[in-house]
């Protein structure tokens, strides 16, 4: 043997033959014999995958540490408040001080519970970046295992959208067929994000249609700003409750942030994407009415941020599916499409 | 002038179809492969695939629905047999064979009824040529001249394993003087012994890939005729045949042979593809061992040249098509466990780098898969003592031989092939350090051994036959035409 390459010669093992078995035996005997485990399918197991932060903190985090401390002078403060207050009521009276302890561990239960609710939000959130970046690495390196494993955190984080039932059926049938990488998320894609897709072109040009017909009608300009700026949090909120983030305040401040970054990074992508004609049809729309050229330049924003948001939150990057434009989407808006939409 | 000629018939058969397949819209899908490449089962898979709906994940357009049916239309060439698809369905299924090696070129033409992207009803047409592999080779020959080949074929077989598969007629060539006058019995029995030679060459043991003229292993119906009765001469390359010569003999049959049998396989069928796969069976050369490989890199590069690939442009279509994608296929990719595909892939692309490279610079674009039409086997993970071989579970067809069994064809076996290198330039050494295949050593001592395997066994269901199983059969197809089914 001379290879210069870890090579084990072949060999060949019949199956009718005595010292073989077919299946995992436990006993001792067994174990001399060859086995031959059947696969059912081509079995991978999930890797961990190394998840390298995308911007590396430099140095100490002072400011983490502030506001953690101001944090926790702020709740010692309220419990030493609340402390004060149930021992003042008890010195008034017995039944008062019962009544406030009991408020008291509510409310203490009540916030537990929504911090619990929180971090798990927020671990949901980060669970779908990292898939998507996984996703697009996969699309480069075309690595088997890896795509098999997108599909399965994509199958496992899916697995309460009723919609889906059909696709998941498919896709899983399909996680045992010889798929590369590449291919195995595009398949993905195609399965479980149609539908997903659909309902989200729905949800914002319905949030486009409504943002422009209310600013069109609306008397005062200060209402508009508020309204528009209430629907483009309801806006993602759905399209991240419909792509299966569950965001409580904190995961939506932080989607918030992550859709207006990715705003401000694609907005010069957005020139290409029809913006020159809808701003030319919003001025001629402003020619005949001011205010009708107002609510659709009120209604292309919100698209923009529809789709921005989108963007952000959808668990794969758009490969083999066409990522809905703002052409078609304001087009939809124009014929009144929205009057069609249906609650996720 | 001859080529000049040719050339404006090339350009008007394209103006006349060009302007029918606006209309129309057609692929010539070029199936292309040596001999034992798996060219037949390929398209009868692609065939059944499409006919029957078949299990097509990555094939976006089958897979969401798209395509309303297919079925199988008249073909467009009279003179051409059509493919009998049927025929090789009912080898594969029912009887479990693989198809015979095919002796005759034919044809299919497949219609393909789907609702594009953006809801219009459309059809595409697809026309597939099945052909004998062997005749591929002859495409190199159109430019070269009777003393280039010549020369080229007798320094060939003086080299490696040829050496002594080629010695009778060796020998027979040194008692030939090429000035001398011409003589009929002469250039028979040198056809004979070098056709003898060649057919030597690719034995399953050798498994030598480039054996030009192609039709002296499948001559079809020009057996005997005297444009198959030509041999090389020990000629120098630049020199001139003296009138009269046996030399000027053999070359006039050389001249004739490319004009009756070669220019017209090539402007019938592989002037005018627009989509090309190129079917390797790259295992049965590692099987043979490192000459082999390294002949199947010499044919492939030879091969790959002859066609017009690049870029497609509106003029370019009109006069000179071009193929613009093309698909390196790695067949039979299911001998071997799925781990190992990417290392299949890996020696694949090396076998065919520089033709990828010069394909890549005219614009086309270029895929390497591993594929198996017909997956023949499953997988498993065998445990002996500490070890863990991951193998595949097949019933090698009858007289195959692996460490000292012979098969009988109805045994199932677990096999394992052989570790293949990470580094696929290990398959290209020479001298000491070349991996041993079974044309220079035992069956017991080679490094790899790939056993053919039979057609899988099918469960009928009440619908007729169920898909056939493969790998990779759908990216393949999603490449070859899925962007003209949008």
């Amino acid at each position: 043997m001379s290879k210069t390459w870890p090579h084990r010669p072949p060999a060949v093992f019949r199956l009718d033959d005595d010292d073989v078995m077919v299946g995992l035996a436990k006993d001792e005997a067994a174990k001399r014999a060859v086995q031959v485990i059947l696969e059912p399918d081509a079995e991978t197991p999930l890797i961990a995958v190394d998840d390298p932060l995308q911007w590396r903190r430099r140095g100490f985090r002072w400011g983490a540490l502030f506001w953690g401390a101001v944090g926790a002078l702020i709740l010692l403060a309220a419990g030493l408040a609340v402390v004060r207050l149930i021992e003042d009521l008890f010195a008034r009276n017995q039944e008062f001080g019962f009544l406030g302890l009991a408020l008291a561990i509510l409310a203490a239960v009540s916030f537990l519970v929504v911090v619990i609710r929180e971090t798990m939000g927020l671990a949901r959130l980060a669970t779908i970046e990292k898939l998507n970046r996984r996703a697009l690495d996969t699309l480069l390196s075309d690595d088997r295992q890896e795509g098999a494993a997108v599909a399965r955190a994509l199958l496992a984080l899916t697995r309460r959208m009723p919609r889906l039932a059909r696709g998941r059926a498919t896709m899983e049938s399909h996680l045992g067929d010889i798929i590369d990488g590449a291919d195995m998320v595009r398949l993905a894609e195609r399965e479980l994000m149609t539908p997903l897709d659909q309902q989200a072109r729905r949800i914002v040009t319905a949030a486009a249609t409504r943002v422009s017909a209310f600013t069109a009608l609306s008397p005062r300009a200060a209402i508009d700003v508020l309204f528009v700026f209430g629907s483009a949090l309801v806006l993602v909120r759905r399209l991240s409750l419909l792509y299966g983030a569950r965001p409580g305040a904190l995961g939506l401040m932080r989607l918030m942030r992550l859709v207006v970054l990715h705003l401000a990074m694609t907005g010069g992508m957005a020139t290409t994407d029809g913006l020159i004609q809808q701003m030319l049809g919003h001025g001629i729309a402003g020619k005949l009415s001011a205010r009708l050229g107002e609510g659709l330049l009120n209604g292309f924003l919100t698209a923009r941020l529809g789709l921005a948001a989108i963007d952000v939150i959808r668990p794969l990057p758009f490969t083999a599916l066409p990522r809905p434009t703002l052409r078609n989407l304001m087009s939809d808006v124009m014929r009144g499409f929205g009057e069609k939409e249906e609650t996720p | 002038m001859n080529e000049l000629i040719e050339q404006i018939r090339l350009a008007a058969a394209a103006l006349a179809e060009f302007s029918s397949h606006l209309f129309n819209p057609t692929i010539r899908l070029g199936v292309t492969g040596l001999s034992n490449a798996g060219k037949t089962v390929f398209i009868t898979a692609l065939v059944h695939g499409l006919l029957r709906g078949g299990r097509f994940p990555v094939f976006e357009a089958m897979a969401t629905g798209r395509i309303a049916r297919a079925y199988l239309a008249p073909q467009p060439d009279y003179a051409v047999p059509r493919f009998d698809y049927e025929s090789h369905l009912d080898a594969l299924v029912d009887k479990r064979e693989w198809p015979a090696s095919t002796r005759q070129i034919s044809e299919l033409r497949l219609v393909i009824e789907y609702q594009s992207q953006n809801g219009y009803q459309r059809a595409l047409t697809l026309d597939i040529v099945d052909y004998p592999g062997e005749w591929l080779l002859d495409l190199p020959l159109l430019d070269k001249s009777y003393e280039a080949w010549a020369t080229e074929s007798v320094k060939l077989s003086r080299l490696g394993p040829r050496a002594g598969l080629a010695k009778d007629w060796n020998s027979y060539l040194t008692s030939l003087d090429p000035q001398g006058a011409e003589d009929e019995q002469a250039a028979l029995t040198a056809a004979k012994l070098f056709t003898a030679y060649l057919k030597a060459c690719r034995d399953k043991n050798y498994a030598m890939s480039l054996l030009p003229p192609g039709r002296f292993l499948m001559p079809g119906d020009l057996d005997n005729t005297p444009a198959l009765t030509f041999a090389p001469l020990d000629v120098a390359s630049e020199g001139v045949a003296p009138k009269g010569s046996l030399w000027a003999m053999m070359r006039r049959r050389y001249d004739a042979y490319k004009d009756i049998v070669v220019r017209p396989f090539f402007r019938d069928h592989f002037a005018r593809l627009d989509r090309q796969i190129v079917l390797v069976d790259t295992l049965a050369a590692i099987n043979a061992g490192p000459d082999a490989v390294l002949d199947l890199e010499r044919a492939l590069a030879q091969v790959l040249d002859c066609f017009q690939i690049g870029r497609k442009t509106i003029l370019s279509t009109m006069l000179r098509p071009r193929i613009d994608r093309i698909l390196l296929a790695a067949t039979k990719a299911d001998h071997l466990h799925h781990t190992s595909h990417d290392r299949l892939e890996a020696v694949l692309k090396r076998l065919t780098q520089d033709a990828t490279a010069k394909a890549e610079l005219a614009g086309a674009r270029v895929d390497v898969v591993a594929i198996a039409a017909v997956r023949a086997t499953r997988e498993a993970t065998v445990r002996r003592a500490r070890q863990q071989l991951p193998c595949i579970l097949g019933v090698p067809v009858a007289g195959e031989v692996l460490a000292g069994e012979t098969f009988d064809g109805d045994t199932e076996a677990a096999m394992f092939p052989g570790d293949l290198p990470d580094d696929p330039n290990e398959l290209f050494r020479s001298g000491a350090s070349a991996f041993r295949g079974i044309s220079t050593t035992s069956p017991q001592n080679a490094d790899f051994r790939f056993l053919r395997v039979r057609p899988p066994l099918l469960e009928m269901t009440e619908s007729g036959i169920p898909a056939l199983p493969h790998i990779r059969l759908d990216r393949a197809l999603q490449f070859l035409i899925g962007d003209r089914l949008q």
